[in-house]
């Protein structure tokens, strides 16, 4: 089986007890224990101020395991670009974050969005995944 | 007073994925300043199929600024007694938006917009116990 590991480590020390967090899983196909996810689209994309697109091209699976990485590599730090999923919006990533979330696709209209801010952004992804609905010719 | 998160990610699902290992360092919106508040490390047991708000945005323990810089990390550690069952997921979702499942030792770092109504909740699959990790980081209004 294919293996991917997704591995964090999170410190702060706003409080007055420094915190630290390390974590690490291997992305497993829904609900199963032995079998990895075995696909990948992976890119890098450059959006124009002011425009919205759709970050994956075909739509994984639905309701699967697929995990998201997103960065953006802006390095103008009032530079982001607004998160969306179906319409609903998530966040802001600015020059330098990065974002790491499951997404299960549930339906054709929860698509992730990128609407771009301050200038051109550009934006690399990697979905892992379990399978899509291609696009025919 | 720095919050730094590290992301390593190494796979073989294609032979040329080299992996991915970055680090960002949370500021404040569009700037270089570090970010300023944290809701503090948190853990939330559940033990039934109902959908609970991690975070209450318009709690009126925290104030967080809307629409700049926040993230949440959040992650499912299993029964919170070691063991940890990938077969028990627990969607995660913002403003009654499914946004995607943790299944048992996955986690998820994200941004958020701490608009009142965009509140995290966590909804498990089943009444199996599984204990939710989460901590925000924000800006204070």
């Amino acid at each position: 089986m294919a293996t991917t590991t997704a591995a964090v480590t999170l410190t702060s020390d706003l409080l007055s007890d420094a915190m630290s967090v390390t974590a690490s899983t291997t992305c497993m196909k829904a609900g199963t224990t032995a079998d990895g996810l075995d696909q990948l689209e992976y890119a890098v994309v450059e959006i124009a101020t002011g425009d919205e697109y759709d970050l994956i091209c075909t739509t994984p699976t639905a309701s699967k395991a697929s995990k998201l990485y997103v960065k953006n590599h802006s390095i103008d730090e009032t530079y982001y670009v607004a998160v969306t999923q179906n319409a609903q919006a998530i966040g802001r990533l600015y020059g330098g974050d990065w974002m790491f979330i499951p997404a299960d696709f549930h339906d054709a209209a929860a698509d992730i969005a990128m609407t771009s801010n301050g200038g051109t952004n550009k934006i690399e992804y990697a979905l892992f995944h379990e399978g899509t609905v291609l696009t025919t010719t | 007073m720095a919050t730094t998160c590290t992301i390593n990610i190494s796979s073989d699902a294609a032979p040329g994925f080299g992996g991915i290992s970055e680090s960002m360092t949370l500021t404040q919106a569009g700037t270089i300043v570090d970010i300023d508040s944290t809701t503090g490390f948190q853990r939330r047991k559940l033990s039934s199929t109902g959908a609970v708000d991690l975070i209450t945005m318009a709690s009126e323990n925290i104030e967080p600024k809307d629409s700049v810089a926040s993230k949440v990390y959040i992650r499912n550690i299993g029964d919170g007694k070691g063991n940890i069952d990938k077969t028990v997921g627990v969607t995660i979702g913002v403003n009654a938006e499914p946004i995607g499942k943790l299944y048992g030792g996955d986690w998820m770092m994200m941004p958020l917009t701490c608009i009142d109504a965009d509140d995290v909740t966590a909804t498990p699959a089943t009444d199996d116990t599984v204990v939710i990790e989460f901590v925000m980081f924000y800006e204070e209004a």
